[in-house]
């Protein structure tokens, strides 16, 4: 009896928070549609009831009429789909040889390296005044050379494996992104001096990004893989066919649904990204959150060109919501989130 | 293992040092330079060398109450929204776990604000809450109420924030619990319901402590991504009516690229970086204690 006392309860708090969800999305779809006087006049819901829909929104957007909108949306589209698959592909050849290979890595290896990261930039650029480009430059190769070398010594210590390489591709997503975003944007003016034009460039996005997915595409991905059997692979390696060749064309292939997954995050996570977005670029290479925040203060109350702009954010990200709730419904997402 | 299988294996380095080296150049080595420059001050407007002032950026920044009161605002945004989150996530799995009449529909779109643009979805909030022309307000002199001033009242603020970071994050906590209900054991639940324990009961002493690890990590997953918000404060409020909502990230960049103070706006991300890690780690101290107790 008190069962279904719970059950009761339970489908309205569903129903609710289904017209919660939907009520939002639902407001600004209309809008989209409405001329000015059914917004400036107080709220109207209902298409032909309450006002008559128009397309002259959408008309005025693609005409251009207040700004640019055809640049960030090409700007977003090129941004997110490259950098979606550099770092899918970078991501899954890194979880690949996490589940496949045993890394050792010698903890004082690693504190060797920053050591001399740290204090040979401070030295290169602090005392001899060096360009901080080269600086981080030279650093980055001698500290990477002598660590690696170190590393091969039986240095005392404990040793860390590949549970601990993963947790260091996760664990950039526990910094606070303004710390990560704005370090690279002084890196990136820094390069501009040079010549090499990093902000508000393809190239400089692209890299940000590439490097913003990969935490999650290299864990999701070492999910995914883990759950390919080994003796394919083992087959293929006795007719020593080369590991490129069996990752490319025996092992990704397999893992196709994991990989249509974890791209589909990657990209909604890139897509939405802002504050990268905000530090990283000044014009040209604005990407669509930035129009959208800029909508709030350039257009004030003209909400069915603010609507327009919104919708073109969202009607991707349905699209990938739905693939992925397909999969979940398959089971292949509560597998993988274990 | 032998010599021959470990030169076989130098393969490895080949699919994983790409990655390394990428996360390596872009997130980690600038950190190296943002570091030195907040000990300096260091301005582009109007643009001043460099000068190396020790940790007199950092002690600025403890002095200033601009700082505790963006701190105190993003805690008080993050906690209450987690909580919320948390309880409301966790029930609707439990409703959509056990098939409640059109579970099916519900799935995929209370997935979708996940996945919105935080942007986007607040610029729909700015809608909404919208004093004349929103539809809350609409509602609100339905009822009697009358016009609420959601967006230029401090209080009114700072719910109207929690509301949309409970709007868009809860489908993500609902879908880490669905995962972590559909992966216990069916055969304790049988065997509780035929030695009539009560719904509650095995919630209570079965479900909730099972889950508890799962809660865990979920709680903390949104904990350290709400303690980073900028953007739904960015378009919705802009950190006003003042600086009454004002977010730390939204308080790093205003700092940086209103006043173009660079050593300032380093020197806070640092202190940022040291706030999450310190509490980061006490809540998985306590997190670990309260599990160890239940299990």
């Amino acid at each position: 009896m008190e069962g279904r006392g719970y059950r009761r309860t339970g489908l309205v708090l569903a129903l609710l928070w289904f017209f919660l969800s939907i009520f939002p999305l639902y407001f600004v779809l209309v809008t989209a549609f409405k001329p000015p006087l059914a917004v400036s006049q107080g709220p109207t819901y209902i298409p032909w009831v309450d006002f008559q829909p128009t397309l002259q929104a959408f008309r005025d957007a693609f005409a251009g009429l207040r700004g640019d909108f055809w640049a960030p949306i090409v700007s977003s589209v090129l941004v997110s789909i490259t950098a979606t698959a550099l770092a899918v592909l970078l991501g899954a050849m890194a979880a690949y040889a996490l589940v496949r290979f045993e890394f050792r890595i010698r903890l004082l290896a690693g504190v060797i390296f920053a050591i001399i990261a740290i204090g040979g930039f401070l030295l290169l650029h602090g005392l001899w005044g060096m360009r901080v480009p080269y600086a981080l430059g030279i650093v980055l190769v001698v500290a990477l050379v002598v660590s690696v070398l170190a590393n091969r010594l039986p240095l005392p210590g404990p040793v860390m494996g590949n549970d601990d390489v993963t947790f260091w591709f996760v664990s950039q997503r526990i910094f606070p992104p303004i710390v990560s975003a704005f370090a690279l944007y002084l890196l990136y003016t820094e390069v501009n001096k040079l010549g090499l034009r990093l902000t508000d460039s393809f190239p400089g996005l692209v890299l940000a990004y590439t490097a913003f997915g990969l935490p999650f595409a290299v864990w999701l991905m070492r999910d995914f893989l883990a759950t390919v059997p080994v003796e394919v692979e083992e087959a293929a390696l006795v007719d020593n066919i080369g590991r490129f060749r069996i990752f490319f064309g025996v092992v990704l292939p397999m893992a196709r649904p994991g990989l249509v997954a974890t791209s589909m995050i990657v990209l909604a996570f890139i897509w939405n990204e802002f504050l990268f977005a905000l530090l990283l670029t000044s014009g040209k290479w604005q990407t669509l959150p930035i129009l959208l925040a800029g909508q709030n203060s350039s257009r004030g109350d003209e909400w069915w060109a603010i609507a327009v702009a919104a919708l073109f954010s969202i009607a991707p990200m349905v699209v990938v919501a739905t693939i992925l709730g397909r999969m979940m419904r398959s089971g292949l997402l509560t597998g993988s989130i274990k | 293992m032998t010599a021959a299988a470990a030169r076989r294996d130098r393969i490895k380095h080949a699919f994983l040092w790409p990655a390394f080296l990428l996360v390596l150049l872009i997130s980690l080595f600038p950190l190296i330079y943002a570091l030195t420059v907040s000990f300096q001050t260091m301005r582009i407007v109007p643009p001043t060398p460099p000068r190396f002032v020790g940790v007199q950026n950092y002690a600025e920044i403890l002095q200033s109450a601009r700082f505790w009161g963006s701190m105190w605002t993003t805690a008080v945004i993050t906690v209450l929204s987690v909580i919320l989150q948390y309880v409301l996530g966790f029930a609707l799995a439990l409703a959509l776990h056990h098939n409640v009449p059109g579970s099916s529909l519900y799935r995929v779109t209370f997935l979708l604000p996940m996945f919105l643009a935080p942007v986007g979805v607040a610029l729909i909030a700015r809608m909404i809450f919208h004093p004349y022309l929103g539809p809350v307000n609409d509602l609100m002199r339905a009822i009697g109420v009358g016009n609420v001033p959601f967006l230029t009242e401090p209080n009114l603020a700072m719910a109207v924030l929690i509301i949309v970071e409970v709007w868009q994050w809860t489908p993500f906590v609902t879908l880490l619990m669905l995962a972590g209900l559909q992966s216990l054991p069916q055969e304790v639940f049988e065997a509780a319901r035929v030695d009539n324990i009560s719904a509650w009961r095995r919630f209570r002493d079965i479900t909730f402590p099972m889950l508890l690890p799962i809660s865990v990590a979920v709680v903390f997953i949104r904990l350290i991504e709400g303690f980073k918000v900028i953007d739904t404060v960015f378009v919705l409020t802009g950190g006003g009516p003042g600086i009454s909502t004002e977010t730390l990230t939204l308080f790093a960049y205003n700092e940086g690229f209103k006043k173009f103070n660079i050593g300032m706006t380093s020197a806070l991300s640092f202190t940022f970086l040291v706030v999450v890690v310190v509490f980061g780690t006490i809540y998985l101290a306590l997190a670990q204690r309260l599990t160890r107790r239940y299990a």
